[in-house]
């Protein structure tokens, strides 16, 4: 379509407009944690730092245990991540490629599992972890995040085995291997980049949860998670937004970097299965 | 060999292999989310504080339904709810369909101004949380020097004591939060429509109005219906964002039924009761989505 100069000029700024108003909010927290106090105090505010303060950012991260924070983030999505992929690899393929009697309405149940409000099933998961000791530990995240990220990964990676031909396995079986071994050194392998995408996208389903952290962990200062460490940041320090704004960009980078660098794959992952 | 031994679709085969594959995800789903739940609905129907499972379990009472129906907290709660979920659902479509047809213009850069549109869906909820409550802090936040600055204000607001002011801020949030997901699935929608579509329309004379009318929005449809859905299901399930911001204040302002589901659970103690309330929670989610999806409901997956 061929648009002329002025078109093209009204495009191009509206693209700035839009952009700058959305993206104004991540802007100003990496400004604010970038700012003195003193410039976050002064009205009429500054849009720009006099001098950078990148020692907000070594201050805070000495000050508090947000690497540790970070790190228990990442060991609750990593175990999560693992278990809820392992389960549902398995069930992904069989629904695929299996048309078992009852299979399709397991399907379905896991699926309205995505409608379980979280505030539901906390309850008694608490419940239970209590009755079992895992109150406190990380243990109580891996499992209950698997909660939220079974229902997505099960169908994403039906979705991502529909798009592989069955001659494949079957070609394989030709030549002497065995169902679940055509499964392992066939399928999967040819799947890799599914499985990557659904796995990142299970990871920041993880990264971003607040109530399991909350209602499992605040007791337990040591297993705090990223999201669950920040809050209690901004409970405290009520004028000091600078530096929880600088805590807030080291939690915020991960999943932002994920997303710029990766974001196909992501995207490919939120998007399977709702346009078919 | 027979072809038999290969053809995995043969019933004999295709059994045992498959239910086996499916084993360890009933038994997890069983075990995490499956019982769990009957532990809720159970719960909902005692007078329960605390919830343990070597408790000895309380009598059977309707008890928790009747208090809840008669509760003028669950009804605000409601009401709460459903117009969050009004304002943030219609807010997101506006905003994520403009930005969507925005950049889905052919120009120079449009990879990363569709990167970049889209920025805050990989925003944490409790990051977005602490962006927003800084730019509304009462003293020094952005936005009161800005509502000065234009004359819609004379004076500082305190945006989190004053319950029509808070609630705004839990929307305008929430909106910010929820409309790359609208954009992502918009564009997704976007590019499966052949450009022969356009051309030939185009070759029949349609202008760009009738083109939008007559073939984008249709065929967008089916993707919109299932994101309006889980736009709406988010809004009504979302505890963190509430729960940082505001914690349901001022004065339950922003109380939503999440909320008071996890306050009456983890903050009063009345596991009961809070169960009760979570289920009547999800028998809405689940009727609501059924009544707007009908049969196509399966397509939302």
């Amino acid at each position: 379509m061929e648009r002329t100069r002025f078109q093209s000029f009204a495009l191009y700024a509206g693209l700035t407009v839009v952009c700058g108003i959305l993206l104004f909010p991540i802007y100003w927290l990496f400004v604010t944690a970038l700012s003195t106090l003193a410039e976050i105090r002064q009205l009429p505010p500054s849009f720009w730092p006099a001098e950078p303060q990148w020692s907000t950012f070594t201050k805070v991260a000495s000050e508090r245990p947000i690497l540790l924070w970070l790190w228990n983030s990442a060991l609750a999505a990593i175990g999560s991540v693992g278990l809820s992929m392992i389960v549902s690899v398995l069930a992904g393929y069989s629904l695929s490629r299996f048309s078992l009697r009852g299979g399709r309405s397991l399907g379905l149940f896991i699926l309205t599992a995505k409608m379980l409000p979280a505030t539901l099933l906390v309850i008694p998961l608490f419940g239970i972890f209590r009755s079992i000791g895992l109150i406190g530990s990380l243990w109580s995240l891996v499992l209950a995040h698997a909660t939220l990220i079974i229902p997505f990964t099960t169908w994403m990676l039906k979705g991502y085995f529909d798009t592989i031909p069955r001659e494949l396995e079957q070609a394989a079986m030709v030549d002497g291997c065995s169902p679940l071994g055509a499964m392992f050194r066939v399928v999967l392998p040819v799947a890799t980049p599914g499985l990557a995408a659904t796995a990142l996208y299970a990871f920041v389903l993880s990264w971003a949860d607040y109530a399991y952290a909350r209602t499992f962990l605040t007791n337990a200062q040591g297993s705090w998670t990223a999201n669950l460490g920040i809050t209690t940041m901004k409970g405290e320090y009520v004028t000091d937004w600078n530096e929880i704004s600088a805590a807030a960009a080291f939690i915020a980078l991960p999943i932002l970097l994920i997303y710029l660098f990766l974001e196909r794959y992501l995207v490919g992952g939120l998007t399977a299965g709702a346009e078919k | 060999m027979s072809r038999r031994f290969l053809d995995l679709a043969r019933p004999s085969r295709r059994h045992w292999l498959g239910y086996l594959l499916l084993l360890p995800a009933i038994a997890l789903v069983a075990l995490i989310i499956v019982y769990p739940l009957f532990v809720s609905l159970d719960l909902s129907f005692q007078k329960i504080g605390m919830a343990t499972l070597n408790a000895p379990r309380k009598p059977f009472t309707l008890d928790n339904y009747r208090k809840l129906f008669s509760s003028p907290d669950f009804w605000n709660a409601c009401w709460v709810t459903i117009k969050l979920v009004v304002v943030v659902s219609a807010a997101c479509f506006a905003v994520g369909l403009g930005t969507a047809l925005l950049v889905n213009n052919r120009f120079k850069g449009r990879t990363l101004a569709r990167l970049f549109v889209a920025l805050p869906w990989a925003v944490p909820e409790v990051i977005a949380v602490v962006i927003f409550a800084w730019i509304f802090d009462s003293s020094f936040g952005l936005m009161n020097w800005l509502f000065i600055k234009l004359g819609v204000t004379s004076q500082m607001i305190n945006w989190f004591s004053e319950p029509t002011a808070a609630f705004w801020v839990v929307a305008i949030t929430m909106i910010w939060k929820g409309y790359p997901f609208v954009s992502i699935m918009t564009l997704a929608g976007l590019q499966s429509i052949p450009e022969d579509f356009y051309n030939a329309a185009k070759v029949d004379g349609a202008s760009a109005l009738q083109r939008f009318w007559y073939i984008t929005i249709p065929v967008l449809m089916p993707v919109l219906g299932v994101t309006l859905v889980l736009v709406m299901l988010w809004v009504f399930r979302d505890f963190s964002i509430i729960k940082v911001l505001t914690d349901g204040g001022p004065l339950k302002a922003t109380q939503t039924l999440s909320i008071m589901t996890y306050d009456q659970a983890f903050g009063f103690f009345n596991m009961g009761y809070a169960s009760a309330i979570g289920i009547v929670t999800l028998v809405l989610c689940v009727i609501a989505s059924l009544l707007m999806l009908g049969r196509k409901s399966q397509a939302m997956y």
